[in-house]
């Protein structure tokens, strides 16, 4: 079901039954006020019985024949009255006591009436005028007193009921939308799974069964972004390749280009002079074309040396040693540039397994290109650690030189790609990077142009294996 | 025969020291520098006719040199060689005003001719 059906499902649900309590509770008020209209009305008989039974009382004891009328004219105001509310007091009490009550005033009426016609007092008679004066005030009291106690009863049943109901929507719109909620909250758990996952560079997909919702069609969505997105990466990843050896290419073209050219100079020259040139001069000429061609060796012999990395030979090392040990061999350098050295290094870490020379190769790298990028009397600072998830030890060389500029921070460790112009050969960060890799670490690079440049590199903790 | 001052500068030390022998024997007068500084400073000391200068350098490059050069001396011939023979940078050389470019390698008749032409020497 959508997630919008089931919200309006459970609003309507609400509205159902917040008409069924309004509904209740209207049905009971007008019960209520037609009770307390019967009431009312009773008040006034009752009142009017009262003055009846002073006019008995004054026709027995006080002997006043003129009681009786008033009686009687009291009786017939009473039934007139009865008659023009008898809607209302059926409604409240009920055709049977109606019908008990109008009885009475009528027997009432009658034996009045017989009184009235009779000559001289009856003992009889009298006794029957006090009775059903008696049975008309009793009866009326008891239906008032009876009433009144109804009354009571529907309001504090009322109140029952509108309490327990409010209680009981309490619930359920907690239990609904607790409900609704609870799926809602189980999609987003599974899209910010994968989305974190995306952003690691896992394309992982939701396999499970998706709902049918509006969030399952979220969840359709980055299922399908996930996939596309792996199948650009590869693209992307493709061209990057080609790009990498597009710099490759441009870089070797770049290294053997000048000693190329010197040697097709000094061959030119060495014709265009021969003939001024001295014995010494020719043999001089001859041994810079020697220099060149090995100066290009050099360079092919950097490159096979690059594309064929060797096996770390890996042993058990103190990574805080390792780079002390570095310091050494780059202290001259410190010295003449005038960079101070600041070190922070954990005490106690954990063994690694390390070629020592191939990570002294990368340190002197990393310590060299800082050195390269800071002005005198910079701090350049090492520091070594764990990881957050204690899997690796973690060595950053930070340096507050100039920086390099987001376009090319992309580029750093791709091969013969330098920043240093003629003075780098653009194969030192890219070597040290496959060394790193090759010890199944990680090397990463943050910089901020006027800022400074910090690399990190994570050598994995191998705990008892190789 | 003609005592123009030539001025050449690249940090490869063979380009100078070549181009500054096969010249001399033609009777000018040249300098070589391995780096710009140096040499942007001997241009205030004394005045040149022609610079050769490389691209590519360390600190000030080769654009940088022809901007200097052209704005403060624009009678000044310059001429660029590169290992980057790349358009781009031809176009760019251009936009600076540079009076010729040659990549590498350099072919130094070629050079030699242009130099004539640009000093305006009889060939």
């Amino acid at each position: 079901m959508k997630v919008v059906t089931k919200i309006i499902f459970a609003n309507v649900f609400h509205i159902i039954l917040m008409a069924a309590i309004f509904f209740f509770a209207h049905q009971n008020l007008n019960l209520v006020l037609a009770k307390l209209r019967f009431v009312e009305i009773a008040d006034d008989l009752n009142a009017s019985f009262l003055e009846i039974r002073l006019a008995e009382k004054n026709y027995f004891f006080y002997k006043d024949e003129s009681a009786i009328l008033t009686i009687e004219e009291k009786l017939n105001q009473n039934i007139r009255a009865i008659d023009s509310v008898s809607g209302d007091i059926v409604k409240a009490i009920g055709q049977k006591r109606y019908k008990h009550l109008r009885l009475s005033l009528r027997k009432y009426v009658e034996v009045i009436e017989e009184t009235k016609s009779s000559k001289g007092r009856n003992e009889e008679l009298e006794g029957r005028v006090r009775e059903a004066g008696r049975e008309l005030r009793e009866f009326s009291s008891s239906v008032t007193h009876l009433e009144r106690q109804e009354v009571n009863g529907i309001i504090s049943r009322s109140t029952n009921v509108l309490f327990y109901s409010f209680c009981g929507i309490l619930v359920l719109a907690i239990g609904l939308s607790h409900l609704i909620l609870f799926n809602i909250l189980k999609s987003l758990k599974k899209i910010e799974k994968v989305a974190n996952s995306i952003s690691e560079g896992n394309f992982y997909k939701v396999e499970a069964e998706v709902s049918g919702d509006e969030l399952g069609s979220v969840l359709e969505a980055i299922n399908s972004m996930s996939q596309e997105l792996q199948n650009r990466e590869e693209i992307i990843l493709q061209s990057k390749k080609l790009e990498s050896l597009g710099i490759l290419t441009a870089g070797v073209a770049h290294e053997l280009g000048n000693p190329l050219n010197n040697i097709s100079m000094i061959a030119q020259a060495y014709a265009e002079l021969y003939d001024g040139l001295s014995r010494e001069d020719r043999i001089d000429y001859m041994e810079k074309v020697g220099e060149e061609t090995e100066r290009i060796k050099e360079i092919v012999k950097n490159l096979l040396d690059f594309a064929k990395p060797k096996k770390p030979n890996l042993k058990e090392a103190d990574i805080n040693k390792i780079i002390r040990k570095t310091l050494k061999l780059v202290q001259n350098m410190l010295h003449v540039c005038c960079i101070a050295i600041k070190l922070s290094l954990q005490d106690g870490l954990p063994k690694v397994f390390i070629d020592e020379n191939n990570i002294e190769e990368v340190l002197v790298n990393l310590i060299t290109n800082a050195v390269q990028a800071m002005s005198p009397k910079c701090e350049l600072s090492i520091v070594t650690g764990l990881s957050e998830d204690n899997d690796y030890v973690v060595i950053e060389v930070e340096d507050k030189g100039k920086g390099i500029s987001p376009d090319v921070l992309p580029y750093i460790f791709d091969p013969f790609f330098s920043t240093k112009g003629v003075d780098g050969t653009g194969l030192g960060l890219s070597v040290s990077y496959s060394i790193i890799k090759n010890h199944q670490g990680k090397m990463k690079v943050r910089s901020e142009v006027g800022v400074g440049t910090t690399f990190t590199i994570e050598l994995p903790i191998l705990r008892g294996k190789e | 025969m003609n005592g123009h001052r030539i001025m050449v500068i690249d940090d490869e030390n063979i380009v100078g020291k070549m181009i500054k022998a096969v010249l001399v024997k033609d009777g000018y007068i040249v300098e070589t520098f391995l780096n710009a500084e140096p040499a942007l400073a001997r241009l205030q000391e004394e005045k040149f006719d022609l610079i050769i200068t490389d691209l590519k350098m360390k600190n000030i490059d080769g654009m940088d040199v022809l901007r200097t050069v052209k704005s403060q001396s624009p009678e000044i011939k310059v001429i660029m060689i590169t290992a980057f023979a790349s358009l781009d940078a031809a176009i760019e050389a251009m936009r600076g005003k540079v009076d010729d470019f040659f990549p590498k390698p350099v072919k130094i008749k070629d050079l030699k001719k242009c130099i004539s032409r640009l000093l305006g020497e009889s060939p």
